[in-house]
């Protein structure tokens, strides 16, 4: 299905619920009030074009005092009498300039992406940072991957629709060296599929305990959501197997058709 | 021109994920609204910055006990959404990530709520005061106000990232009015916008109270602690107070009235933040005179 400007996940059954206040019953139903409308990036398109049509990031450049604004939010220089500002190439490597956040809790329409990082790169030649989704190829993103000064190389997505979202930074050393001077390189270029695992500290027996206090309570956790229609709901449609190591031990979860199941140890033997 | 004028603002904040985005829909809606962009995500960028450039400074370990003192303190806000509840350093240290590097417990938290401010002439609010069989409270260092680039920059012609400079300009806007040369010194209370726990730290720093790079001297140097020279958030702050946006700051005022009545202290600041990337800052010094 093609994706929607509202996550389908997000839209609320056609239904009603009883509640109770002060004693008395009453129902309610949900309900919808809705606006959709278009609205063009006007003097800023040529910059989301190039990133959809060309995999080519633009800057704004003052003629006068050479300074080159990423991305290009401005069309005169408030610096040079309000010169008008040529749109210039940008190369697609920088660093990052500071240490990028890392959101666990996002907002509605991010929820589905956590974790993730956003961040500002400073791009060989700029004057001025453009905001940017930064992404690991070796598994999930850690405070650890990105720093100041991480070197970068921007990446585009296979699928562009001229949105910020079409490029992301990737840290260059990641990136096989016989790549690094390619220009629009794309996400279908990369290697995905060879997550790099963390190293673990050596196992002591605080960390032992901690395991076991965690399985045990998972594993009543489990139990709690056999019996919630409501969490059953919740896991509806989600399909997901998650090897769990810790220096304590391991466990495997798997979520299925509404089930959530645990097992200790990292060969996962689960039902589902 | 009105001898008297009433501020009155209201939120009213329903499921926290559609606030925040609602929130975000606020920012930069070409370049940063569709990476995601939340208040949080947008502060956490601040503090990064800073630690990067101060990197010895805003342990987790004094963030964590600043928060419990604001739960100390919070005891003394009936008003508070969070009034009666018990956290310790312990628990704000081992509570999750919202966003790297703000921990759960470390987090303003978005509520409803409604205030309201008399302002008036002196000679109006003596009479109200009067009435009211209340001191009259002064607004001495008019309103410090100052605002950032949303654009973060290799110079101050753009946001630098590892300061907060409006709080540092609007304060010093505002201490010159109110003459005030040594904020350690004089003043007493402080209600501070703590949208994030290291967000306070650093914006005591650019206030003047300590210096950059050394934050953590607001608890080490025992600076804030209970019976420290300098009260900040006897509210609890936001963390606690609960932040209904666009009116937090009223009841930062309020309070900070309060502490002033109440205690018989002299002098107070009030501290507003906002935007992205720490963009706006406000500052007002209250003071206590016949």
């Amino acid at each position: 299905m093609t994706e929607k400007v509202i996550p389908v996940h997000m839209i609320p059954d056609l239904e009603s619920e009883i509640i109770k206040v002060h004693g008395e019953n009453y129902l309610q139903s949900n309900e919808a009030m809705f606006t959709f409308y278009k609205r063009t990036k006007g003097e800023f398109s040529p910059y989301f074009l190039s990133l959809k049509e060309r995999k080519v990031i633009l800057g704004a450049r003052c003629p006068t005092c050479k300074l080159v604004r990423v991305p290009p939010f401005l069309v005169f220089c408030p610096e040079c009498n309000f010169d008008p500002l040529e749109l210039v190439e940008m190369p697609d490597t920088g660093i990052m300039n500071s240490t990028p956040p890392i959101t666990y809790f996002g907002h509605s329409l991010f929820q589905h992406q956590v974790p993730f990082g956003r961040g500002r790169v400073m791009l060989d030649g700029a004057y001025t940072a453009l905001p940017i989704h930064v992404y690991t190829t070796k598994g999930v993103l850690t405070p650890r991957v990105f720093k100041k000064g991480t070197r970068v190389k921007v990446i585009f997505r296979d699928k562009r629709i001229g949105k910020p979202t079409d490029i992301f930074a990737v840290p260059m050393e990641e990136i096989p060296e016989h790549k690094r001077e390619i220009r629009g390189l794309q996400e279908s270029d990369l290697d995905w599929e060879s997550p790099a695992e963390p190293e673990l500290p050596a196992s002591t027996d605080e960390a032992k305990k901690a395991y076991e206090s965690v399985l045990t309570q998972i594993g009543e956790m489990t139990s709690k959501v056999a019996h919630s229609e409501r969490a059953q709901k919740n896991l509806a449609g989600w399909k997901r197997r998650i090897q769990v190591k810790t220096s304590g031990g391991s466990m495997g979860l798997s979520i299925e058709d509404g089930k959530l199941e645990v097992q200790a140890g990292e060969s996962m033997t689960l039902t589902s | 021109m009105h001898d008297v004028f009433r501020r009155f603002r209201g939120d009213h904040a329903h499921e926290r994920s559609e606030v925040i985005k609602t929130i975000g829909w606020s920012g930069d809606t070409f370049y940063e609204r569709e990476l995601g962009w939340t208040a949080s995500d947008s502060y956490a960028e601040v503090v990064l910055a800073y630690m990067d450039e101060y990197p010895d400074d805003l342990k987790d370990d004094v963030s964590a006990k600043i928060t419990e003192i604001l739960g100390e303190q919070v005891q003394n806000n009936p008003f508070a959404q969070r009034y009666g509840e018990k956290v310790t350093a312990e628990m704000a240290m081992n509570s999750r990530y919202v966003v790297y590097p703000f921990k759960l417990l470390e987090t303003c938290v978005y509520t409803e709520g409604a205030g309201a401010i008399i302002f008036a002439v002196a000679d109006k609010a003596r009479a109200i005061c009067k009435n009211a069989n209340n001191p009259v409270i002064r607004v001495t260092g008019g309103v410090g106000a100052a605002n950032e680039h949303n654009v973060a920059g290799r110079d101050d012609r753009h946001k630098v990232m590892h300061r907060i400079l409006s709080d540092h300009l609007a304060a010093k806007a505002a201490y010159q009015m109110a003459g005030v040369t040594d904020p350690l010194q004089q003043i007493q209370i402080v209600e501070l916008h703590d949208a994030f726990i290291k967000q306070l730290q650093i914006t005591m720093a650019e206030m003047g109270f300590v210096p950059l790079g050394r934050a953590d001297d607001l608890i080490n140097d025992g600076l804030m602690v209970p019976g420290g020279p300098v009260m900040v958030n006897p509210s609890g702050g936001l963390t606690y107070g609960g932040h209904f946006v666009g009116g937090s700051n009223m009841f930062s005022c309020w309070s900070a009235r309060r502490e002033l009545i109440n205690k018989g202290l002299q002098r107070g600041l009030v501290h507003g933040t906002g935007s992205t990337i720490a963009q706006y800052g406000a500052v007002m010094i209250i003071e206590r005179r016949p």
